[in-house]
């Protein structure tokens, strides 16, 4: 099934590449179309996930046997919402990419091999297969800033590409490490990830893979200070590279550190708790305080993420219950709440051709319903009780401040200026009247443009009201990792940290 | 010695093109037929050749399994007939068949000289042939000689342009330094041990301990710089980028293949065959003509506005990429790595030819804007090859990569994997360039059209490219069995 998961949106990809290259009218409708299959088979996912520990729907098939290479694929609570996330996202990014007339056959197939490859991510159990999907969405990736991007797209996608690469090569030097320790301590190489979980590394040995590993991610996420090309791909790419880079393609980095770096190097997960909680603090106060002062509202949401990935980084290694079910439901939520920002931004840069602050002011006399999206995707942004991004980050400052209070109680400062940054934006936006001539007689949404918002909009909201939809079914995936690192390090989680399961009531 | 057993069978493959040759050059003399006819005759004489190194293939898999690998030395022990080899060999005539097939255009053009051409080049893979099925060190001299003199009349081969003459000179005059620090290499080898058999050396160096081995370690220097500069590694590079740039695009992708794979095959089997037993030696050393060539080759390939320059400077870092399996100790990695970036740079050369015309030296990057809507098929496949050459996923040349930093690891040479995984970073840069022009530059100038012949170059290359990528285990089991004796 998982197979499946990954091949429907190559099929895709091919069926729309076998198209002709005259019926411009056809190829987007088409990769819309293609892209709900993959979504479908998803939800069936969700459906009949258990909420146990352990991977289900497990796949493995030989790949190449002397060098220990496998197709291994499984899902657990903590891969199974990214999954999710990434099939609801990408029919909303060809749905938004309407505007997309150059090329579009190439956008429509560079974008469903780019879903192709994030979910091959999510579902790898192989640290080879990882790998591979996550150097390969690079390239659909670097296509998608470089083709569709505006000005200085080739500068941005350069930069992304090389940045990333950067750091996932020497990730692959630590893959090959692992893999041929394996194949010392137990006679046979192995890159399956349970395998390596068994390894005997050595202190010394450990952090260096550790820190390998944590370059690829910590780039990836942005970490503070490795952030300064996302601003720029960000900026330059289209709506559509937008959304799937702040909706899934940081996550693998907050995934990568979660699945491999805890489970992998838990003795050096547990001594450098205090340097990744610090830089990610770093980056919470750094993102908003830069936030603050961008004149342009896609780098504001840009830099909104650099601050709101902290959080995720800051759950994942306060290593308490709380910290990692909210670190995995926050890579959800920011995924939905700035996925719809940038769709939002786009939306105005498809009308006025800017996304300068300044160009704007009063739009909500003249777009009321664009201006309540927005206001409730900011509302989510900063954490408003009720909505999505609130439970997340609770969980993750709770989850936190058992074991690493300092950095807690910087980091609540956080959502305080998430407030200033997003509010004053949206105050210079849209309040008051509008006075230039052109933002007069601006439309308002079209139901297309809101049929992509609502969907973002309902799930906010459910996640608000009713998160053990999808904390019942990380929470023993989470709590299994804690159980993995308490049982292969002198760690134990202080008390009540075991017990931040607020939301988790039912059943336990 | 008795009378030198003759053992016509074994060098039938080279026999054949030999014969091909001369064919070819009779047939010019006495009828002067269509260049198709001539095509014919060499296209016969390479899938005769193909034909029957399969089943040498068979023959020396027998011999290992019966136990009783010796039979597989011929000729007095001058030619060995081993897995190594007969894959070597095999590589050799699929390149030269489709190095034919991407400089037919070239070849048709150049009107009376075609047949020299046909002929010259299947001369060139009789010579490497020989080269990769050597025991001897003077056979493999010779093997050397025969290919590498081919292929400085090939550079020089469209006379009229200056830059050819220049590329044909440059490359004339230092390779045949390279030649000559080779046979010294091999004299002063022979001094130490009274050897010339790859073979017999390994014997001697493992039964005898040598108090002095100054001799054998200046040979064995030697050597390796003369077959450094064959391959095109740092800092024995300094001719790659001008002949690559200079000779004829459509012949250009076969010279540099068929010399990196002859090479590194001839420098495999003298390193990790006759010398293994001098490893702490010539480890070292390898590994920093490796780390160097990574470096080297991946830096100046920033700097490049001509995209010959950079596939020549791309080259000298997959010669480093390739010295790194040689550092693995194990020649599994080097012959995957081989076939498949072989592969790839004759497409590559073929797609630069059909750019900016075959007999050409201009390709500036300049030529490459907005190819993709010129011509998507030029496009999309330069794209996939460039991003196997870089050694992204899914494609060949990442399994390759994988593949020999894995044996460098571990051999234990750490230093060595994490300096290669960084400069392929930095290589991507200049790959990605390439691509940024064909893609992100929107130019609606004239349509370029691709010979047939270059399409089905393309097609093999490309699809190699991406079927070994994802399914890598056809080749690698072939390749691991390729061992020498």
């Amino acid at each position: 099934m998982l197979t499946w998961l990954i091949l429907l949106p190559v099929i895709g990809a091919l069926v729309v590449l076998a198209t002709p290259g005259r019926r411009k009218e056809l190829h987007l409708p088409l990769g819309i179309a293609l892209s709900v299959l993959p979504l479908a088979l998803a939800i069936y996912v969700f459906a009949v996930f258990e909420p146990v520990a352990g991977y289900q729907m497990t796949e493995l098939q030989t790949w190449y046997e002397p060098w220990g290479i496998s197709w291994s694929l499984g899902l657990d609570g903590i891969s199974m919402p990214m999954v999710l996330l990434t099939t609801i996202l990408v029919p909303i990014a060809l749905a938004a990419s309407t505007s997309i007339a150059h090329r579009a056959k190439e956008f429509v197939i560079f974008t469903l091999l780019l879903e192709a490859g994030m979910i091959g991510v999510f579902v790898s159990l192989d640290l080879f297969l990882f790998f591979v999907f996550f150097e390969a969405i690079l390239v659909p990736m670097y296509f998608i800033i470089g083709i569709w991007g505006s000005d200085r797209r080739v500068y941005a996608a350069m930069k992304f590409f090389i940045y990333t690469a950067f750091g996932s090569a020497l990730m692959l030097a630590g893959i090959i490490a692992l893999a041929i320790t394996h194949g010392q301590q137990f006679g046979e190489v192995s890159f399956a990830l349970s395998d390596l979980m068994r390894l005997d590394l050595g202190v010394g040995a450990e952090r260096w893979l550790f820190a390998a590993f944590a370059l690829a991610f910590a780039i990836k996420v942005p970490l503070f200070p490795l952030h300064t090309w996302l601003p720029d791909a960000h900026t330059e790419a289209p709506t559509a590279g937008s959304i799937l880079l702040a909706g899934v393609l940081l996550k693998l980095g907050t995934y990568g550190l979660l699945r491999f770096n805890l489970s992998l190097f838990p003795e050096a997960s547990v001594d450098s708790v205090w340097i990744m909680g610090g830089l990610a603090v770093i980056g919470i106060v750094y993102g908003a305080v830069v936030a603050i002062v961008q004149p342009d509202l896609k780098k504001l949401v840009a830099y909104s993420s650099v601050s709101h990935l902290g959080f995720i980084v800051l759950g994942t290694f306060a290593l308490t219950s709380g910290g990692l079910q909210g670190a995995v439901i926050q890579n959800v939520n920011h995924g939905l709440t700035t996925g719809a920002l940038f769709l939002l931004v786009g939306m105005i840069y498809e009308r006025r051709h800017t996304k300068q602050i300044s160009e704007f002011g009063g739009l909500q006399k003249v777009m009321p319903i664009y201006s309540g999206f927005f206001l409730f995707m900011i509302f989510a942004s900063i954490g408003l009780p009720g909505l999505n991004g609130f439970v997340g980050e609770f969980l993750v400052l709770i989850g936190s401040y058992t074991t690493l209070p300092a950095l807690a109680v910087v980091a609540a400062s956080g959502v305080i200026l998430a407030a200033i940054y997003l509010l004053w934006a949206y105050e210079r936006v849209f309040a008051g009247l509008p006075d230039k001539e052109e933002n007069k007689v601006l439309s308002d949404l079209s139901i297309r443009e809101i049929s992509l918002l609502a969907p973002l909009a309902a799930l906010v909201i459910l996640l608000g009201l009713y998160p053990n939809i999808l904390l019942d079914k990380i929470a023993p995936s989470t709590e299994g990792v804690l159980d993995h690192i308490e049982a292969s390090t002198d760690y134990q989680v202080p008390q009540p940290g075991r017990l931040g399961d607020v939301f988790v009531a039912e059943g336990d | 010695m008795a009378t030198p057993e003759i053992s016509w069978i074994a060098i039938l493959p080279e026999l054949l093109l030999a014969l091909g040759a001369a064919g070819v050059l009779l047939m010019e003399v006495q009828w002067k037929p269509r260049p198709t006819v001539l095509g014919a005759v060499a296209a016969g004489s390479l899938v005769l050749a193909a034909g029957f190194s399969v089943i040498q293939w068979f023959q020396a898999g027998d011999a290992v399994g019966a136990g009783d690998p010796s039979e597989l030395l011929v000729f007095s022990g001058l030619v060995v007939m081993d897995g190594l080899a007969v894959f070597g060999r095999f590589a050799l005539l699929a390149v030269t068949g489709l190095g034919l097939l991407a400089g037919w255009r070239y070849v048709e053009g150049l009107g009376r000289r075609g047949a020299e051409t046909i002929a010259l080049v299947l001369l060139a893979t009789a010579g490497f042939s020989i080269m990769v099925a050597s025991n001897n060190l003077v056979m493999m001299f010779l093997g050397l000689e025969v290919g590498s003199i081919a292929l400085y009349v090939l550079a020089g081969m469209s006379r009229e342009r200056a830059r050819s003459d220049e590329a044909a000179i440059k490359y004339f005059l230092l390779g045949s330094f390279a030649s000559a620090l080779f046979v010294y290499g091999v004299a002063l080898i022979y001094a130490g041990t009274g050897e010339f058999e790859i073979i017999a050396i390994r014997e001697f160096l493992s039964s005898f301990v040598v108090l002095s081995p100054a001799v054998i370690l200046i040979g064995m220097g030697l050597v390796i710089v003369g077959l450094g500069f064959k391959v095109s590694a740092a800092p024995f590079h300094s001719w790659a980028p001008d002949v690559y740039q200079g000779a004829p695009a459509g012949i250009v992708g076969y010279m540099a293949a068929m010399a990196k794979i002859a090479g590194f095959v001839a420098l495999a089997r003298i390193l990790l065959t006759g010398l293994d037993s001098l490893e702490s030696r010539w480890l070292p050393v390898v590994a920093g003509i490796a780390a160097l060539s990574m470096l080297v080759g991946s830096i100046l390939a920033l700097v490049q506005d001509d995209v010959r320059r950079m596939l020549a400077y791309s080259g000298v870092a997959h010669a480093g990429f390739i010295m790194t399996g040689v550092v693995g100790g194990s020649t599994e990695g080097v012959l995957f790595y081989l076939v498949v970036y072989a592969l790839q740079l004759v497409a590559a050369f073929a797609v630069v030819a059909a750019v900016s015309g075959p007999a050409n030296s201009e390709s500036g990057l300049d030529a490459y804007r907005g190819l993709s809507r010129r011509s998507p098929l030029l496009g999309a496949s330069f794209a996939v090859l460039l991003f196997g050459m870089a050694g992204l996923p899914l494609t060949s040349g990442f399994i390759a990569k994988f593949g020999v930093f894995a044996q460098a690891w571990s051999s234990g040479f750490q230093w060595l994997v994490v300096a290669a995984v960084v400069t392929s970073v930095i290589a991507f840069a200049f790959y990605l360039r390439i691509i940024v022009f064909m893609y992100m530059d929107d130019d609606d100038a004239e349509r370029i059209e691709v010979p047939t012949p270059v399409g089905w170059v393309l097609a093999v290359a490309v699809g190699t490219t991406i079927l070994w990528g994802i399914l890598p285990g056809s080749l690698l089991d072939l390749a691991a069995n390729a061992l020498p004796l």
